[in-house]
C-alpha cells in the first residue's frame, strides 16, 4: 500500500508539474526572440524550453518527491488517499504511454517512408565529404533530407544532382552536415514525446531557426552564400519540395524567401552573431549550492506539499 | 489589406474612412478622437470620426477607456494579426461561394502556383544580380593587383 501510495504521488506530482511548466513555457518562449544571439543559439533555447518541462518534473519528482515521501512518510500509517491524486496519477501514465507511442509511430512511419525513398539508391561521391550521402531514383522523396537517428543519411535525388552545379550541391550537403551534427532529428523525435497542447508554433519556429542556424554553420563565405541561395530557388522550383516523415529534416524547411533574403545579405562580419556569454555555469554552480544547503528543509516542503495532495 | 473581404463572421466590411482611421490608430498606439484631429492627417468633422471609430468599437476593432469627458481609443488587433484574420477570413468565403467547392480551391492552387512562380523568378533575379556583383568584384580585386592588365578587359570580364 506505502509503494502504491508512493508511485501514485510521485506521478500526480510530475502531472501537476509538467502541465504547469508546458503551459508557463506556451506562454513565455515567445520572448526568446528578442534575444540579440546567434540563431543557433535561439534554436538550442527553444529546443531546452520545450523539453524543460519534462526534465524538469522528471528530475524535481525523483530528487525531491521520492526522497521526501522515503524519508518523511510514516510507513505505518495506513492513510487513505484521496481521488485527486488517483486520476492525477493516471493522466501521468497515460501521457507518458501517448508519449511513447507517438515516438514509436513517428518511428515506424519515418522508416517506412526512408524504405521507400531507398529503393535503388546508389552511394555517391561526395569528394570523400562524408560516406552517408547516397543518391536514389525518384520516389516522390525531397530534393534533399537528412534521415535517420542514430546514423544519420542524407538523401540527395537524382534531379538534384542533375540541376545544381557542383558547389552548390556541396554547399547544400555542408548544410545538410549542420542538421547532423546538431542532432536535429533526434529533437524532432523528442518533441513527439512531450505531449502538450499549444506547442506547435513553438516547434515551427524552432524548425524554421534550425534551417537558418544550418544555413549560417554552412556558409564562410559571401559566395558560399549566393550558391546556397542559388540551390534553395532552384530546388524550390522541384516538386515535392518538403520532407512529410517525421524524424527528416528537407532542405527547403521554412520561408525560402526568408531564407534567401537572409543569404543574400551575408557578411563575415554579422556572421559572428552575439553570443551567450558563459552566464549558466555560474548559474548552475549557485543552483547546486543553494539546493546542497537547503535540501532537508526543501524535502520537508515537499513532503507538506504531497501531504496536501494525498488529502 | 482588408479591401475585398470581411473581417469578423458576419460584420461588413471596412470602408476607406474605417480603414483610414484604423491605420491612424495603429501609428499613435491609442489616441482620442481630438487627438486624431489634431494630428491632421484626419481631416473630418469631429462628429464623423466620432461617429466611425464608435462603429469600428461596435465591430470589436477597438477597445475604449474613458478619459476625462471622452474616450480613449486602442486597436485590439495589430496590422498583421487583422491580415491574417482576413486572409482566413476572404479564404473561407471563397471556398464557400460555390456549389461545387473543389472548383475554388482549385482556382487558389493555380493563383498560388502562379505566385510562387513569380516569387521564385524574382529570388533567382536577385541571386544572379548578386552573383553579378560578387564576380565583378573579385575581377576588379584581380585588376587592380595587376596594372599591367587592359582596364578595358577587366570590364568586360567583370560584366561576364
Amino acid at each position: 500500500m506505502f509503494a502504491l501510495r508512493e508511485i501514485a504521488i510521485c506521478l500526480a506530482f510530475f502531472a501537476l508539474l509538467y502541465s504547469f511548466l508546458s503551459a508557463l513555457v506556451a506562454v513565455t518562449w515567445r520572448l526568446l526572440r528578442l534575444l540579440p544571439v546567434s540563431k543557433k543559439i535561439i534554436a538550442d533555447l527553444l529546443f531546452a524550453l520545450r523539453v524543460l518541462p519534462l526534465l524538469a518534473s522528471i528530475i524535481l519528482t525523483l530528487a525531491f518527491v521520492v526522497p521526501s515521501f522515503q524519508m518523511l512518510e510514516p510507513r505505518s500509517v495506513d492513510e487513505r488517499m484521496g481521488t485527486m491524486p488517483v486520476i492525477l496519477g493516471i493522466c501521468a501514465v497515460l501521457l507518458i504511454l501517448t508519449g511513447c507511442l507517438r515516438v514509436i509511430a513517428a518511428h515506424r512511419k519515418t522508416r517506412r517512408m526512408v524504405a521507400q525513398w531507398l529503393d535503388g539508391a546508389r552511394p555517391m561521391d561526395t569528394d570523400g565529404n562524408a560516406n552517408t550521402v547516397t543518391i536514389r531514383a525518384e520516389h516522390g522523396a525531397p530534393p534533399i533530407v537528412l534521415v535517420g537517428v542514430y546514423a544519420p543519411r542524407v538523401l540527395v535525388s537524382e534531379s538534384t544532382v542533375e540541376i545544381l552545379s557542383d558547389d552548390e550541391l556541396q554547399i547544400a550537403l555542408k548544410h545538410e552536415f549542420a542538421h547532423i551534427q546538431s542532432r536535429d532529428n533526434l529533437k524532432k523525435l523528442v518533441f513527439r514525446f512531450c505531449l502538450f497542447p499549444g506547442m506547435t508554433e513553438l516547434e515551427n519556429t524552432w524548425s524554421q531557426t534550425t534551417e537558418m542556424a544550418a544555413d549560417s554553420a554552412a556558409v564562410s563565405k559571401v559566395g558560399d552564400a549566393v550558391d546556397l541561395a542559388a540551390a534553395l530557388v532552384k530546388l524550390s522550383r522541384l516538386l515535392p519540395g518538403e520532407a512529410t516523415a517525421v524524424c527528416t529534416v528537407g532542405f527547403m524547411t521554412g520561408s525560402i524567401s526568408d531564407r534567401v533574403a537572409r543569404l543574400l545579405a551575408w557578411n563575415a562580419a554579422e556572421s559572428r552573431d552575439a553570443r551567450l556569454r558563459p552566464y549558466a555555469i555560474p548559474a548552475v554552480l549557485i543552483t547546486l549550492l543553494s539546493v546542497f544547503f537547503t535540501y532537508g528543509p526543501a524535502l520537508r516542503l515537499t513532503h507538506e506539499v504531497t501531504e496536501w495532495l494525498v488529502r | 489589406m482588408v479591401r475585398s473581404f470581411s473581417i469578423f463572421g458576419s460584420s461588413p466590411q471596412l470602408g476607406p474612412f474605417e480603414q483610414q482611421l484604423l491605420r491612424a490608430l495603429w501609428e499613435h498606439g491609442s489616441a482620442t478622437v481630438r487627438e486624431l484631429i489634431k494630428d491632421g492627417k484626419v481631416r473630418q468633422a469631429y462628429t464623423t470620426v466620432m461617429t466611425t471609430v464608435d462603429r469600428l468599437y461596435k465591430k470589436g476593432l477597438l477597445d475604449r477607456v474613458v478619459e476625462g469627458r471622452a474616450f480613449r481609443y486602442t486597436p485590439r488587433h495589430t496590422p498583421g494579426e487583422l491580415q491574417r484574420v482576413a486572409a482566413f477570413e476572404g479564404i473561407r468565403q471563397l471556398l464557400g461561394s460555390s456549389d461545387t467547392s473543389s472548383l475554388p480551391l482549385s482556382h487558389l492552387v493555380e493563383a498560388l502556383t502562379a505566385h510562387d512562380v513569380e516569387l521564385l523568378d524574382e529570388l533567382q533575379l536577385l541571386v544572379e544580380r548578386k552573383r553579378r556583383e560578387l564576380h565583378s568584384n573579385e575581377t576588379s580585386k584581380q585588376g587592380s593587383a595587376r596594372p599591367d592588365q587592359n582596364p578595358g578587359q577587366n570590364k568586360m570580364r567583370g560584366r561576364r
